[in-house]
């Protein structure tokens, strides 16, 4: 086995530019489409962990009106790459690594992705290991069980209420449980509190 | 979705073909109690059997393969919204008289020889679940249906309208994906694993079946009942009744 091929997610509503997008990658020999979904309802970034790069049509973002800052991790950080038809919007395409055109050759096109990886690699370092709960977010776990409203959760811990809801949404993410019930049952089951206190 | 090859189901189609290609209709058959057996008959013949509109039962199929991807409420019309209560109420007593008890018992069994806090923190989880979905049940059965069984019979139906059903269904979804990943991730060592296993296909199972539940009365019933209410209240006037007659 020689180098490592890059792992690409394309989201792309037009089923003809995805597949022609993906064919091309994997015709270049250096990336492979491991995954074309055509709205950001199916993305998942749980499911998608090996993507190194996203390649994406913006207007997937304007129908929901927000920004690329949305879309949530891969455990790797992806570099993200937008795809345009036309002509790019300037402010727009300064959220993406960079921007690529369906007009561009095969030869652009695979010189971007490497440009898009290199300037991905930077955001990259300052990741850890996201799958396990920290200590505060044990705390914080441990509060919301015991039935602690954000506000005094907030209180308690000297933190801001946004800071809670932060807290709170990156616990239920990487458990993958949401009601405050199933919340209890894990503590619960992992020893987090004590049953006598209920 | 985009994987997934499409299959244009149709009324001249063999229920056994249909099925073959998509094995998840197997629960639209057994909540519809469309009994096994069909030999070479078409779906068209057996929805004719069972009293069913072809184009209801292949609605649903399609929403069971597809998701909210291929709802064409266009092909319905009002007189189908009988068939739909009727699935529905199917649904709800599969889940009620089978599916629960059974999944209560496989939860006891795979606990059995956890510690007891675990057990009943699990048991008490599940418990709230169901309530709520029982709750729900109860709403459409003593509320919602009878409200537009009312309508389809020409009599207004008060203040209460169909709108407001649609905002019913808050979090059970929720609820049951967090069952699942406990289910999948969390439990103690010493629950019993292949009941484990049991369940957690079984709460997949229910899972897509509850969407399928939700956007038929999202995307089916509530439009077409809409449209009843409209007609009605235009028509009230002149002649004081639904625009389409109703057998009885």
């Amino acid at each position: 086995m020689n180098s490592k091929k890059y792992n690409i997610l394309i989201i792309e509503p037009s089923y003809i530019v995805a597949y022609g997008l993906s064919s091309l990658l994997e015709k270049s020999g250096e990336s492979v489409a491991v995954g074309i979904i055509n709205d950001m309802a199916s993305y998942d970034n749980r499911k998608y962990v090996d993507a190194d790069i996203i390649i994406l049509n913006p207007s997937v973002l304007c129908e929901l009106g927000t920004g690329v800052s949305t879309i949530p991790d891969s455990s790797g950080k992806p570099a993200i790459i937008a795809v345009y038809y036309g002509p790019y919007n300037e402010r727009i395409s300064k959220e993406y690594d960079i921007c690529i055109s369906i007009f561009d050759s095969p030869q652009t096109v695979s010189k971007k992705i490497k440009a898009a990886l290199e300037s991905s690699k930077n955001k990259r370092t300052e990741e850890k290991d996201r799958n396990e709960l920290s200590e505060r977010e044990k705390q914080i776990l441990v509060a919301v069980a015991k039935g602690k409203t954000n506000k005094e959760i907030a209180y308690d811990f000297n933190i801001s209420i946004f800071t809670v809801i932060t807290h709170r949404k990156n616990i239920s993410h990487k458990l993958g449980i949401n009601s405050i019930a199933g919340l209890t049952v894990y503590a619960i089951m992992n020893k987090l509190i004590d049953p006598a206190e209920f | 979705m985009m994987n997934k090859n499409i299959v244009a189901f149709s009324s001249k189609m063999k229920m056994a073909d249909m099925i073959s290609a998509e094995p998840e209709l197997i629960l639209v058959l057994e909540h519809l109690d469309i009994r096994l057996g069909f030999g070479e008959d078409t779906v068209e013949d057996i929805c004719d059997r069972y009293g069913l509109s072809p184009e209801l039962f292949l609605c649903v199929c399609n929403i069971f393969t597809y998701g909210e991807l291929i709802p064409n409420p266009d092909n319905l019309d009002i007189s189908d919204i009988k068939g739909i209560i009727r699935y529905l109420r199917a649904c709800h007593s599969f889940y009620i008289d089978d599916y629960f008890p059974e999944l209560h018992g496989n939860i006891h069994k795979m606990m059995e020889l956890c510690d007891k806090v675990s057990e009943k923190t699990l048991n008490k989880f599940f418990d709230d679940y169901e309530n709520e979905i029982r709750k729900h049940f109860d709403y459409e059965e003593n509320t919602v249906f009878p409200y537009v069984e009312n309508l389809l019979e020409g009599k207004a139906g008060g203040r209460y309208n169909i709108k407001s059903f649609a905002k019913h269904h808050g979090n059970i979804e929720e609820k049951l994906n967090d069952f699942k990943n406990i289910i999948m991730k969390y439990l103690p060592e010493s629950a019993s694993s292949p009941v484990r296993f049991r369940v957690l296909e079984d709460v997949y199972k229910i899972e897509d079946d509850l969407t399928a539940h939700t956007i038929i009365e999202d995307k089916l019933l509530v439009p077409l009942v809409s449209a009843i209410e409209e007609g009605i209240y235009c028509k009230d006037r002149q002649h004081g009744g639904s625009d389409k007659k109703e057998g009885k």
